[in-house]
């Protein structure tokens, strides 16, 4: 049974160009162009993946993430946006977002990322990557969980090189890991970017506005 | 008036500053007591804000402030410091006299008066003022002689002065405002139109040509390019502002060569680094390296990431295209050299791998302090 996607974009082209896209690969299940339409009919559906734009009017990508997050934990949620503003993909993340990527993905690339995000796995694209190596740069006391607070080296490792553009595959070749290793360690940076409570990060968000 | 004195004097005591500056003038008529005063308050005053919000006068305050400037005037009438009533009765009644026409909360004295349906104290104020002018001036009249004898002519001309000062000041004052808010309104026109002028150049043009485009590559390229300027310009530093950090200095070489050259590249940078002397040589190897990979590798979009750590900075360029043999291909070599020359001569060092049908990634790396 294929996957059931649902896409949440006010863009009507842009709609279009993603549902042509994953069309035969995946159950377009449904689109909506608005947060309350998104919301209500992703409870009633429950796709298995929703793309979601991070920029919309009433409240944007981060209110159907939370909308839908309560009641129904198990639909899984890829950010995908045009938006450069650290400080929004951010929030998208920390409400539950299981991976963000640029509108300018490929096509193929962007199946993939459907496939991972459903697959239970996390979706860095290079500049989340670059991201969440920003934010979680410098030395950092923590009170109250330093495990959740810092990256390990090797979560760094991988980070730049998704930064670097290179694909999982590549990325396990030149780590010498495999490929479930280094989805292992993106799921732990993803946990951790949900989960801390790093007051730099807030910081670090507003103060980045572009990237 | 000169220093502001007497208006920010006025906005302390809350009275309106022409009866301030009255008595001032009065004062000064009568020993040159206003001006020393005047210089004392000022040299005081001299860190006070300049915006106090003027509050409303209470009826003992302004009491207290009058029998303050009688006793004054006695004290200086008993000491015999007084040149002669009718001086000082012309000074004291034509200054108060404007000060009650230039009170600011009134708008036009002229208008107050000929206008029945203005009511109130302001019409009471001017018809006060207008009293006290021309009381001011018949005791003027009826003690000329008095007056030219009892001081030197100097003087009369210096009261002139003054009282034409304290009369139009706040005219001129008003002037003044209004001439530096139409000088904000033409500023904003001028910024409105610099806007047209920029959007026009630059995003009008791009929708005539991605209208005009029938090649899906050219036109997503036209379109992200526009983007990427649009951005800068909205968010970032301009290129008229000069780059001067290593992350903007990146972004826009990758624009350019991506415009120039036609494949996307993508720009991720971490931290960030002025951009200097030192700095300046990375901007031209990445260049470099960006060129040869949008010319050479076959690739259909290069990678470009930047990190700055605290003792160096790293640039990584990287492509998945075809790659070449590193020790058979002219062309590699000619890189290699070019780039690596650069790095070099700054202090850095360029490292380029290369795997055929894989890719290439060069790695500039510079030790900064």
């Amino acid at each position: 049974m294929s996957v059931k996607v649902y896409l949440v974009d006010d863009h009507r082209l842009f709609l279009a160009g993603v549902t042509a896209e994953l069309r035969e690969e995946f159950d377009i299940v449904g689109s909506a162009q608005d947060v309350d339409q998104a919301i209500e009919e992703i409870r009633g559906l429950l796709p298995d993946v929703v793309l979601v734009d991070v920029h919309m009017p009433d409240g944007g990508g981060i209110a159907v993430v939370e909308g839908v997050v309560s009641t129904n934990p198990d639909v899984k949620f890829l950010a995908l946006s045009v938006s450069d503003l650290a400080e929004d993909v951010i929030a998208m993340i920390r409400a539950g977002a299981r991976g963000y990527v640029t509108k300018t993905i490929e096509p193929a690339d962007l199946a993939d990322a459907v496939r991972r995000v459903d697959a239970g796995d996390a979706v860095f694209s290079p500049r989340l990557a670059g991201f969440v190596l920003d934010a979680f740069a410098g030395a950092m006391p923590s009170d109250d969980d330093p495990e959740l607070d810092q990256l390990t080296s090797r979560e760094k490792d991988v980070l730049r090189l998704i930064a670097r553009g290179f694909a999982y595959k590549q990325v396990a070749r030149k780590l010498n890991i495999s490929i479930k290793t280094v989805e292992t360690h993106v799921s732990s940076v993803l946990r951790k970017l949900q989960l801390t409570n790093r007051h730099e990060l807030a910081r670090w968000a507003s103060k980045r506005r572009i990237v | 008036m000169v220093a502001g004195v007497a208006g920010g004097l006025a906005d302390s005591l809350g009275v309106s500053d022409g009866f301030v500056r009255a008595a001032f003038v009065t004062l000064t008529m009568t020993a040159g007591l206003g001006v020393l005063l005047y210089l004392g308050f000022w040299l005081a005053a001299l860190d006070r804000v300049a915006d106090a919000e003027s509050e409303e006068v209470s009826g003992h305050q302004a009491i207290g402030l009058l029998l303050g400037f009688s006793g004054l005037m006695v004290l200086l009438f008993t000491l015999g410091l007084w040149p002669s009533n009718g001086l000082v009765v012309t000074v004291w009644a034509i200054s108060f006299g404007t000060a009650f026409l230039t009170d600011r909360n009134i708008p036009s004295p002229l208008a107050s008066l000929l206008d029945p349906s203005m009511e109130g104290p302001g019409r009471m104020r001017t018809l006060l003022g207008v009293g006290l002018l021309i009381g001011g001036l018949a005791v003027f009249a009826a003690n000329v002689g008095d007056i030219f004898n009892a001081g030197p002519v100097i003087l009369a001309v210096a009261l002139t002065g003054v009282g034409i000062l304290v009369a139009f000041g706040p005219w001129v004052t008003r002037l003044a405002k209004d001439l530096g808010s139409e000088r904000r309104e033409r500023i904003r026109q001028e910024e409105r139109a610099e806007m047209a002028a920029h959007l026009h150049d630059s995003v009008l043009q791009t929708l005539a040509l991605i209208q005009r485009s029938d090649d899906p590559g050219r036109m997503s390229m036209l379109a992200r390019h526009q983007e990427g300027e649009l951005r800068d310009w909205l968010f970032g530093s301009t290129p008229l502002e000069g780059v001067d950090l290593m992350s903007t200095a990146l972004r826009q070489a990758a624009a350019r060569i991506e415009e120039s050259h036609q494949v996307p590249i993508d720009v991720v940078s971490v931290g960030d680094h002025p951009l200097d002397e030192a700095t300046l040589p990375i901007v031209g190897a990445a260049s470099e390296a960006m060129v040869n990979a949008a010319k050479h590798s076959g690739a259909d979009r290069i990678s470009l990431y930047f990190e700055a750590q605290e003792t160096r900075l790293e640039v990584f360029i990287t492509d998945q295209g075809k790659g070449f043999d590193e020790s058979s291909s002219p062309e590699g070599l000619g890189i290699r050299n070019s780039i690596r020359k650069r790095m070099e001569n700054a202090g850095g060092s360029a490292s380029i791998e290369s795997i055929p049908g894989e890719g290439t990634e060069v790695v500039l790396t510079l030790a900064v302090s």
